[in-house]
């Protein structure tokens, strides 16, 4: 993956220069380990600043949404997955994009590193499988693969469902994966015992709404939680409050959510509320056979009436 | 007596004496990290801890704080009259508090105790409260405090400052209030105050040696405030972020507040919760219309807050303390020291 | 959620049919009584710090 920085330099300076697009949407090197800034080059020279390595988890459809102009950007499969679902949404034109494919193996957890030793790290070293954490008395090398975050270790889609340019060859998919061992523990749980679990799992959420901000389906004006008339919910700290905006933000993702990751990657507390829009990824595929952002012409099942429909009371 | 020895062995001790006096908070390691927790009988902070992910500012200002109550039940005498909620201001003490996130009261103070209006909730917190330093001896690669008006041993607000020196503790005692709260602990070894100064002062400074990251403020006051608003680095800046408060709810210096009512069938209260400039609802009006209505306009009112309009307006510096959570905590790592030097050589180009 | 499936439920009516109305009102509430009171996501009043 390290040698696509080439390619999305070349590619990059390319349209900016035939003037096919006026930014390119990328990212650059960040300030502290296992971070990159997402970033656009207006103009070649900006194109300098561009990286690509295994901190690119951020989803850059994000910064697509309602923007007028010519727009190149860098795509993950994921990433391209979310576009399909803006261009199905009308959130973005196809015409107005040009999509830099980038084949994906994975990003990697940066908490999953951070907890994995004593003192702060230094420095993250990385090569094509590995990386090497370096930190006050420590160094260790770990294979990618071991630390990847939890959504690219069961991604079945890492390469681009739609681009124009790519940057490198595809890459295999993974087959035989597992995606809902999570989910099916949870569904065997009690009522009550389930109330409980999501209660510990919210816990230590400070409602900042990294999760939803960094989601690409999140973009209406008003957020229902930011609603005060009327309000929907209390904007405080109350548990029914907290676990309420987590519960309707996921029913708002149902059929769109492509788990990215991109929520769970930026909460500050660590919490994992993908489980809650993976449930609904997982009735999705097994009431309607459907996977999110596969095909801008096929409409999404809860926009859609098919006779087939597994709930008996609407037949 | 200026520094008191306090051995290791008698640690637990005293904070169980001090338990019964005081409601004690410390550091406390959850799942992957740490933040301040009250702490239950018996339980020790954890002071190996580099610092918490969340600031402190909570306890004395907590995040949804109950102001008032109401009933609307009118064969209540006091229906329909809002009432002061009673409040828990017993003696507290938070233990193992970093420097910097100390020296943020001293700057949230500036806002809520001047002398035209004074919070009632944050002082009366902050004046029930002891606050227990801990001098950092590692510091983080993104704590920049030197350059930001503190250090690893800065004492501002603090009552005490706890030195480890390997087997025992020294507290400084900075206060009357530090004084007793090592009363009530029992601790009260004298040391030879010549020799432990030298030490502490020879420790101070290896710890600020190894602070490696500073940033520049000089020139922030002297520029003309537009100059620095329209300044042409905004987009670049405010391009990736995602506008999701995180950095304000994280900061020890960020004192933003929102008030609600909540209604629960025939009664209800008003209580205050954290905002944050990052939010579409901050200052957006009732007639719809928001003065700050794009994410440039909000990234730059968080960084012109702490880095200008904080600056002319108090004349003691940036609004923060460089404890650099932020930087860490930030999902798209828009870096406040980036931000800083961008505006500060901006300023210093136009000189 | 935690909230037990019997406690949701949905049909579809039309206007016309009043008797299967009846029969699905009482068959929910029956559903619901022998469920007893929810407990869960069912807020208080904010705690005073
Ligand atoms: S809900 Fe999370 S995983 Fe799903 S699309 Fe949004 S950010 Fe990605
Ligand atoms: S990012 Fe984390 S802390 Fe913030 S609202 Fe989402 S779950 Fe809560
Ligand atoms: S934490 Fe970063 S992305 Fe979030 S509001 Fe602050 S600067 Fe923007
Ligand atoms: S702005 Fe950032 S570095 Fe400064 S005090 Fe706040 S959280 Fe710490
Ligand atoms: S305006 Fe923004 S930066 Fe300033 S204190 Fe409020 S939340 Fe913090």
């Amino acid at each position: 993956m390290l040698s696509y920085i080439d390619k999305i330099k070349e590619i990059s300076i390319r349209l900016l220069k035939e003037c096919r697009v006026e930014m390119v949407i990328g990212f650059r090197k960040g300030t502290v380990p296992m971070m990159n800034e997402p970033h656009f080059a207006k103009s070649p020279e900006d194109v300098e600043n561009f990286v690509w390595d295994s901190n690119c988890g951020i989803n850059l459809c994000n910064y697509l949404t309602n923007r007028g102009e010519k727009i190149g950007i860098l795509a993950k499969g994921c990433d391209s997955r979310n576009i399909v679902t803006h261009i199905i949404e009308n959130k973005i034109k196809r015409d107005q994009l040009v999509i830099i494919g980038v084949p994906c193996k994975g990003m990697i957890d940066k908490r999953k590193i951070s907890a994995m030793f004593e003192g702060e790290i230094g420095e993250v070293i990385e090569n094509e499988n590995n990386i090497t954490v370096k930190g006050d008395g420590f160094e260790k090398t770990l294979n990618k693969k071991d630390v990847l975050q939890q959504n690219c270790a069961i991604c079945i889609h890492r390469n681009p469902v739609i681009h124009d340019e790519l940057v490198g060859d595809l890459v295999e998919e993974q087959i035989d994966v597992d995606r809902y061992e999570d989910v099916r523990e949870i569904e065997a749980l009690a009522p009550q015992e389930k109330a409980t679990h999501f209660e510990k799992l919210l816990e230590p959420c400070i409602r900042c709404y990294a999760c939803r901000n960094a989601c690409p389906l999140c973009y209406c004006p008003t957020c229902f939680t930011d609603e005060s008339r009327p309000q929907w919910v209390g904007k405080g700290q109350d548990p029914t409050d907290v676990s309420t905006f987590h519960f309707l933000r996921a029913y708002h993702c149902a059929g769109r959510c492509t788990d990215c990751g991109a929520c769970e990657r930026s909460c500050p507390v660590g919490i994992n509320m993908r489980v809650f829009t993976k449930k609904l990824e997982k009735d999705c595929l097994e009431l309607f056979e459907w996977e999110a952002g596969l095909d801008p012409d096929v409409r999404p099942p809860l926009d859609t009436y098919r006779p087939g429909d597994p709930d008996e009371f609407i037949k | 007596m200026k520094i008191v020895q306090i051995n290791k062995e008698n640690w637990t001790d005293g904070l169980k004496k001090l338990s019964e006096i005081y409601r004690l908070f410390g550091p406390v390691k959850e799942d992957d990290f740490h933040n301040f927790l009250e702490l239950e009988q018996g339980q020790l902070p954890d002071l190996n801890c580099l610092n918490t992910r969340l600031s402190p500012k909570s306890i004395i200002y907590p995040q949804s704080e109950v102001m008032f109550e109401y009933t609307l039940d009118e064969n209540q005498k006091d229906h329909h009259i809002l009432k002061e909620v009673k409040k828990d201001y017993s003696p507290q003490a938070v233990i193992g508090i970093r420097p910097c996130d100390a020296r943020a009261f001293a700057l949230v103070r500036l806002n809520f105790d001047t002398p035209e209006h004074q919070d009632p909730y944050w002082l009366k917190a902050y004046e029930a409260t002891t606050l227990v330093g801990l001098a950092c001896e590692s510091p983080c690669s993104s704590c920049f405090c030197t350059t930001a008006g503190c250090g690893p041993y800065h004492e501002e607000e603090l009552d005490l400052l706890l030195i480890d020196s390997g087997d025992q503790y020294w507290a400084k005692i900075i206060t009357d209030k530090g004084k007793a709260f090592l009363k009530a602990a029992g601790w009260t070894q004298t040391v030879d105050e010549k020799t432990a100064l030298k030490e502490i002062k020879a420790k101070k400074q290896a710890a600020e040696d190894k602070i490696c990251s500073t940033v520049n403020t000089d020139k922030l006051r002297e520029i003309e405030t537009n100059e620095l608003y329209n300044a042409p680095f905004w987009e670049e800046v405010s391009f990736s972020c995602i506008n999701c408060g995180t950095c304000t709810y994280v900061c020890p210096t960020c004192w933003c507040f929102d008030i609600q009512d909540e209604n629960l069938g025939s009664s209800g209260c008003r209580m205050r919760n954290w905002d944050s400039c990052m939010y579409p609802l901050f200052t957006a009006h009732g007639s719809g219309h928001n003065p700050r209505d794009t994410k440039l306009h909000r990234v730059r009112q968080r960084f012109m807050h702490k880095l200008k309009y904080y600056v002319d307006k108090y004349d003691t510096g940036i609004q923060c303390v460089g404890c650099g959570r932020c930087v860490r905590l930030c999902p798209v790592n828009i870096d406040i020291r980036r931000v800083c030097e961008l505006m500060n050589s901006h300023a210093a180009a136009k000189d | 959620m935690g909230i037990e499936p019997d406690r949701l439920q949905f049909s579809w009516v039309s206007s016309a049919e009043a008797t299967k109305f009846v029969q699905v009102v009482t068959e929910v509430t029956r559903a619901i009584k022998d469920l007893g009171p929810n407990k869960n996501l069912v807020k208080t009043m904010p705690k005073v710090a």
